[in-house]
Formats: C-alpha cells, sequence, structure tokens
C-alpha cells in the first residue's frame, strides 16, 4: 500500500519553512512591501537561504540534501500559506534542479541566497527575472543561460501583486549555451510545487474566514453561527482534505516521468488550485465587503490562485494530459487504478 | 401573453438610441467606454447635467420635477440603449434611483422643490450612508447618532462604503436619534450637505486597485431642522422604501451591459482559441442561457400591468443575476487565461474583462450579500420561519 505518513525529517523541514514565513510573510510585511514597491525583503529572504530551504532538492554534488519533490512540496504548501512574495517555489524547486542536472557544479549553485529564474515554454512570461543571479532560458529544446543585464527585462504588471513578471527578449550572442534540458520534469516540478502551494493557499483562505466569522457579528451574534456561512467554509475545507493526498501521491512518484505520473501531477494541479480558487472566492463571501477591500489580504490569495492557475500549465493543458492517460492506457478491471496494483 | 416591446415603444427605442449614439461620437467620445465609476469624475459631471439638459437624466421621474413620465418599459429600453451605446456608469445613479424616488415619495413639496429639480440637472450628486463597519447584513444596528440642537440636527459617527462619497455633494444618513433605542426603532433618516467641516471623507482602496468606496466619518455634522425625510423615528420604514427601488426597476436596464461583457468574452475566445476548449463553450452557452433567462424574467415583470406586484419578483432577481455576473467574471478569466492577468500598463489598471472578474465578486455582497437574499426569499417569499437572529 501506498504510505501517506511523513516522516520526521520531512516534517521538520515543514515546520521550518511555517514558522520562518508565519514570522516573516505575515500582514505587516505584505503591507510594507507593496507599499516599498521592493522586490524582497532582504532579511527574509537570507532567513530562508540560511535555513536550507533552497537545498532540498539539489543534489548532493551540487551542495544539496538529495531529497524529493514531496520534502519540497511540504515547504512549497507553507509557502503558499503564507503567501510568500520571494521566488524560493520556482528557483529551489524548478531552475536550480534543472540547472544542477546540466552542469551540477555549476556557480550559480553554490550560493543558496542567489535565485535562478526561469523560462518555460508554458510560460511566457517569467517571474522575479530582474533580482535573479541567472535566467535559465528556452531556445528549439536547449536551455540557455545569461544574467539580467544580458537580456531585456520589460514589466508586465501581474493581477497577483507580489508576482513579478517580465518579457525578456534576448539572442544567443549574449547567453551561454547550456544543452539540452528535461523541460517535461521542469513543468511537472512547476506544475507540482504550483499544486501544493495551492493547498496552502486554500487552508489560508478558509482560516482567516473562519477566524472572521467567529470575530465578526451581525443581527447580535457571531455571523460563523449561520449556516448560510459555515456551511461555505466547510465545502471549502473538504476541497482541500481530498486535494492534500492526491498533491502528495503525485509528489511521490513524479520521477517516473511516464504517463501515469504526469496525470497524477495534472490531477493535483486541477483540484489543488480548483480548491484555492473556491476556498478564496467563499473567503471574500464570509468577509463581504471587507473581502473586497485591497487592506484585507484575501484578495491576495484568490490573486496568487488565480496566478498559479495558468503557471506552469493551464487547466485546458493538464485535463488534457489526464486524457491522454485515460484514452491511452488500456483499461478493464484488471487495469483498474493501475500503478496502485502494482505497488501493493 | 405578449412577448417584446410595442410599436411605440420601438420607436422610442429608436429614439434614446439616436440621442445617445449621437453624443456617445461627438461631444461625449472621449468617456465612452470607461468601466469603472471612478475615472474623469469632471467630465461625467458634465455628462449628468447634459442629460438633464436634454431630459434624459431621470425619465422614469414626473415631467413636473425634470423627468418623462416614462413606462417602466421606456425606463428599461432607455437603461438599455444606454449600455449598448457605451455611455458610462452613471455616477448619480444613487441621486436619480434612490434619493430622487424616495423624496418623491416620502418628502414634503418644500424638499421636493428643494432637491428634485437640481437631481434632474445633473447637478446634486448624492450618496448613500447606510451601512457602518458594524451594521452590514444588520443594517438596523446603525450607531450614528443625530440630536436637534438650536434648530439643527447634529450627527456624529462613521459611515463605510459610501460609493462616490468623495465626488458626492450630498448623502443621506439613517440615524439613531432616540438615546437607547435599538435595531430598527428611533431612526432617523437625514439628508445632508458633504460640503462641511464637520465631515471628512477617506477613499477605500478595492481589490481590483479603484477607490469608489469610502469612509464617511461624521464629527459633529450638521444640517438643518427640516432635512429629514419623513417623521423623527421613521428612519428605517424611509430605508426599506428606498430599498424597495433599489431592488425594482433601476436593476433591469442592466443586461445590455451584460450583453456587453459576454459579447467580449465571445469574441476574445474565438480570437485566442479558447472557444476550442468544450468546457469553455459549455459555459460560453450556459452563460448565454442565463442571460436570455434573465431577459425573459424581465420582460415577464414588465407585462404586469401591477407594478406592485414586480417586488416580489425583484426579491429573487438579485442573487439571480449577481450569480450570474459572478459566473461570468470567471468564465472571462478562464477564457483569457495568462492574459488577463497582465495589466495594460505599469499601474494596476485592468481592462473591461479582468475588471468585470474582479469587481463581480462585490456584486453578490453589495446591496444584501446571496446569503442575506436567500433569507429573504425563503422568510418574505415562501413565509418560512425566520432564522433565530440575536434577540431582535
Amino acid at each position: 500500500m501506498m504510505d501517506f505518513t511523513l516522516n520526521e525529517e520531512q516534517l521538520m523541514f515543514a515546520e521550518t519553512a511555517r514558522q520562518l514565513f508565519a514570522d516573516m510573510s505575515g500582514p505587516d510585511q505584505w503591507l510594507e512591501q507593496m507599499e516599498s514597491g521592493a522586490a524582497r525583503i532582504e532579511a527574509r529572504w537570507n532567513a530562508i537561504a540560511e535555513n536550507g530551504l533552497g537545498l532540498l532538492l539539489l543534489p548532493e554534488a551540487s551542495g544539496g540534501m538529495g531529497l524529493g519533490e514531496l520534502d519540497f512540496a511540504l515547504i512549497a504548501e507553507q509557502a503558499g500559506y503564507a503567501a510568500l512574495p520571494d521566488p524560493l517555489v520556482e528557483s529551489a524547486g524548478v531552475a536550480a534542479p534543472l540547472l544542477a542536472a546540466i552542469d551540477p557544479e555549476h556557480p550559480l549553485l553554490a550560493d543558496p541566497s542567489v535565485s535562478i529564474a526561469i523560462q518555460h515554454p508554458q510560460n511566457p512570461l517569467v517571474a522575479d527575472a530582474d533580482v535573479a543571479g541567472g535566467i535559465i532560458l528556452h531556445r528549439d529544446g536547449e536551455a540557455w543561460l545569461a544574467a539580467p543585464d544580458q537580456v531585456t527585462l520589460t514589466p508586465r504588471e501581474s493581477i497577483d501583486p507580489f508576482r513579478r513578471l517580465f518579457a525578456v527578449a534576448w539572442d544567443t550572442a549574449s547567453a551561454t549555451r547550456l544543452g539540452q534540458a528535461d523541460w517535461d520534469l521542469a513543468l511537472d516540478r512547476g506544475a507540482l510545487f504550483s499544486a501544493a502551494q495551492g493547498l496552502g493557499l486554500a487552508q489560508r483562505a478558509v482560516d482567516m474566514a473562519v477566524d472572521y466569522a467567529k470575530d465578526r457579528q451581525q443581527f447580535g451574534k457571531p455571523i460563523g453561527t449561520y449556516q448560510a456561512v459555515k456551511h461555505h467554509l466547510a465545502t471549502a475545507q473538504v476541497a482541500i482534505e481530498f486535494a492534500r493526498p492526491v498533491v502528495q501521491a503525485a509528489a511521490a512518484e513524479l520521477a517516473h516521468g511516464d504517463v501515469q505520473s504526469r496525470a497524477r501531477v495534472s490531477h493535483a494541479k486541477l483540484v489543488a488550485l480548483e480548491a484555492a480558487d473556491n476556498a478564496a472566492r467563499i473567503s471574500i463571501q464570509v468577509h463581504g465587503a471587507m473581502g473586497y477591500s485591497w487592506e484585507v489580504d484575501v484578495h491576495l490569495f484568490l490573486k496568487r490562485a488565480l496566478a498559479l492557475t495558468n503557471s506552469w500549465g493551464t487547466p485546458y493543458f493538464h485535463r488534457q494530459r489526464v486524457a491522454q492517460r485515460i484514452f491511452t492506457q488500456p483499461t478493464g478491471p484488471d487495469q483498474t487504478f493501475a500503478r496502485e496494483i502494482e505497488h501493493a | 401573453m405578449k412577448l417584446g416591446f410595442s410599436e411605440a415603444e420601438e420607436a422610442f427605442r429608436a429614439e434614446c438610441a439616436a440621442w445617445l449614439q449621437a453624443q456617445m461620437t461627438g461631444e461625449f467620445a472621449d468617456i465612452r467606454g470607461i468601466h469603472t465609476l471612478t475615472d474623469m469624475p469632471e467630465r461625467r459631471k458634465e455628462w449628468e447635467q447634459h442629460l438633464g439638459k436634454h431630459g434624459w437624466g431621470c425619465i422614469g421621474w414626473p415631467r413636473q420635477w425634470g423627468g418623462r413620465d416614462a413606462t417602466l418599459a421606456e425606463q428599461v429600453i432607455f437603461a438599455e440603449e444606454y449600455a449598448r451605446s457605451g455611455a458610462p456608469g452613471r455616477i448619480n445613479h444613487i441621486g436619480i434611483e434612490l434619493a430622487g424616488p424616495t423624496i418623491l415619495a416620502f418628502g414634503t413639496e418644500e424638499q421636493k422643490q428643494r432637491f428634485l429639480p437640481d437631481i434632474a440637472a445633473g447637478k446634486t450628486i448624492f450618496c448613500q450612508g447606510f451601512s457602518e463597519p458594524n451594521a452590514g447584513s444588520d443594517l438596523a444596528s446603525v450607531r450614528t447618532k443625530g440630536r436637534l440642537e438650536s434648530g439643527e440636527w447634529v450627527v456624529n459617527g462613521q459611515k463605510i462604503w459610501t460609493s462616490l462619497a468623495h465626488i458626492s455633494d450630498w448623502i443621506f444618513v439613517v440615524a439613531r436619534t432616540e438615546e437607547g433605542s435599538k435595531g430598527p426603532k428611533g431612526l432617523t433618516f437625514l439628508m445632508m450637505p458633504l460640503d462641511q467641516d464637520g465631515i471628512e471623507v477617506r477613499g477605500i482602496r478595492q481589490i481590483n486597485g479603484d477607490a469608489e468606496f469610502n469612509e464617511t466619518f461624521f464629527t459633529d455634522a450638521r444640517c438643518p431642522a427640516d432635512s429629514l425625510i419623513g417623521n423623527i423615528g421613521d428612519g428605517w420604514k424611509i430605508a426599506m422604501g428606498l430599498l424597495a427601488f433599489e431592488r425594482g426597476v433601476s436593476t433591469l436596464g442592466q443586461q445590455m451591459g451584460f450583453r456587453n461583457e459576454l459579447d467580449a468574452i465571445i469574441a476574445a475566445a474565438k480570437d485566442n482559441g479558447a472557444a476550442n476548449d468544450p468546457l469553455i463553450r459549455q459555459r460560453i452557452a450556459k452563460a448565454e442561457i442565463g442571460l436570455r433567462l434573465m431577459r425573459y424574467g424581465a420582460l415577464r415583470m414588465l407585462s404586469n400591468s401591477d407594478h406592485s406586484k414586480i417586488d416580489g419578483a425583484a426579491l429573487t432577481y438579485k442573487i439571480q443575476w449577481a450569480s450570474w455576473r459572478r459566473d461570468l467574471g470567471e468564465l472571462a478569466m478562464d477564457v483569457l487565461g495568462q492574459a488577463g492577468e497582465i495589466a495594460g500598463g505599469s499601474a494596476y489598471e485592468w481592462g473591461m474583462l479582468p475588471n468585470l472578474f474582479l469587481f463581480s465578486r462585490s456584486d453578490t455582497i453589495y446591496g444584501g450579500t446571496n446569503q442575506i437574499q436567500r433569507n429573504l426569499i425563503a422568510e418574505r417569499g415562501l413565509g418560512m420561519p425566520r432564522e433565530p437572529r440575536g434577540d431582535l
């Protein structure tokens, strides 16, 4: 049978991330960063680096810990819960492992406080390209690397106030050729960690609404007393609980890189971000007009969920991957839940 | 049974359309297609006055007060042609649809003469002082206090979500004027000029980056003793009468605006290939069906010669259109994909469809949340027992 329990080490890293983000990526810091317009809060980014959160997926040959996708998914979930503005997930979860697979001793990998941005055919715009130590670029299936000052970056205002997107114009003369890269694996990781962030986004949206519904009084009672309110939140929580094991199973089997594992990643991305989107929408409704105002923060979760829904493959793309498994794999009673049977 | 409009009504439609079209391609072409309520306020005040000057400001009002005695059907036709022409949202919506009809129904002759001509002429912009930080769905729990003092009302407290207070001239305020009263008792409906030391207006930024709402603070704010509508203690009755106007005719003309939004989504889906996604096609078809559902609902209401029955049907209308439009906003973003998440320039300013997505989150909240609407339908419409709500 599959084992969904997490080991001590996994729980420890997740707890480290949770605590760090709770201290350094909350309402005060969101406000501070939105007002200053700064790319990042240096103290927070340094703390992330010092705690080694960026090293989990890197192979030991690159100075990393050589852990797996499930380990990093737990960190990504916490990043979602904190609406973390920093590029930890894409840099350490997608870009750095891709670079390490090509050149384990690349100098960019030596300093964990240096972020790496990544362009992917599924994502026309590049997140946090201006503050990256290097940008991994895509051309005809090959990977290239350039520093931000070697390319032309045009900022594009995202609906998510913390998602700093850029259009990148570049030519091969001012970039370094890295060679063939596993773009499919990058996509799977990007999609999986988006899904993991979705779980965190969803849970935070529900938690905020639960707190508000306990506190906000109308008609002489906390609004959470009314079934019209509490049923909404119960529905949101149900979706989260069912999405979580899908994300974990997708993480555990991502390395297979076959039609089954890809479909599972797609499944995870669809359900986790639907849960996040739904939870954020419900949370806004429960907050009433406060939820529609900028200062109450719930909108950050709606907007991050939206941004991640369309990054690393749209819902259409991922539904097609699920359909591909259905229509290309043998069917019949002996094939039902094939991977689970094989592992039983 | 007779569906649709009469020949005379269609002639009226042609007249509205021709006039609006001429304005929106001529003198007021610069404000055509604005989809927020806050852009270019000065030009829009000029537009309100232009409408008033040509007798289009408040066609449903009596001729005596600057209207046209327009029938319900004509009002709907005008609202439809208004949206079709691309004319911007009415910044004096509150004055025309709520304050004016309330004064007409409950005001004194002197008050009618004082307020109605200037509202009709687009010279007096009104905003609504109902909600407070602790009185939202539970509107009757307002705490803003009013007292009579040497021939003046003196008002202290705070209102919130006052749309367009920052560009308005007057505000109507539901204030607690009987010390120690609770709930709907002891409230009085006051009309107050905004331009005075005792009133401070602070903008509230919304999730779409716009700031249409405000907090409005009253610190010994004043208005003359005869500024109340109805009698002292009648505030709740007047406020409920006003909200019935809000649920009535004024919502029926919106469908042309909805049509514009759905058409923009269909065009975008054809353009970017989203129309090839079977799920998107299904949702667009569903949106189209929902729009026509509302259309026939409106026509049915209009065909009922007993207008007093409209309020009952209108009870179900708010939740229907609000939920439909919120779904439409979500469909818009799913059609646009990543392109919908990028603003046109470097500022946090959004085109019609992303703004529809963000703005429509409020449709199911303002003017009675969906949850409150369902309670109203069940309790007032179906006569079901009231849910326990505190001790009132």
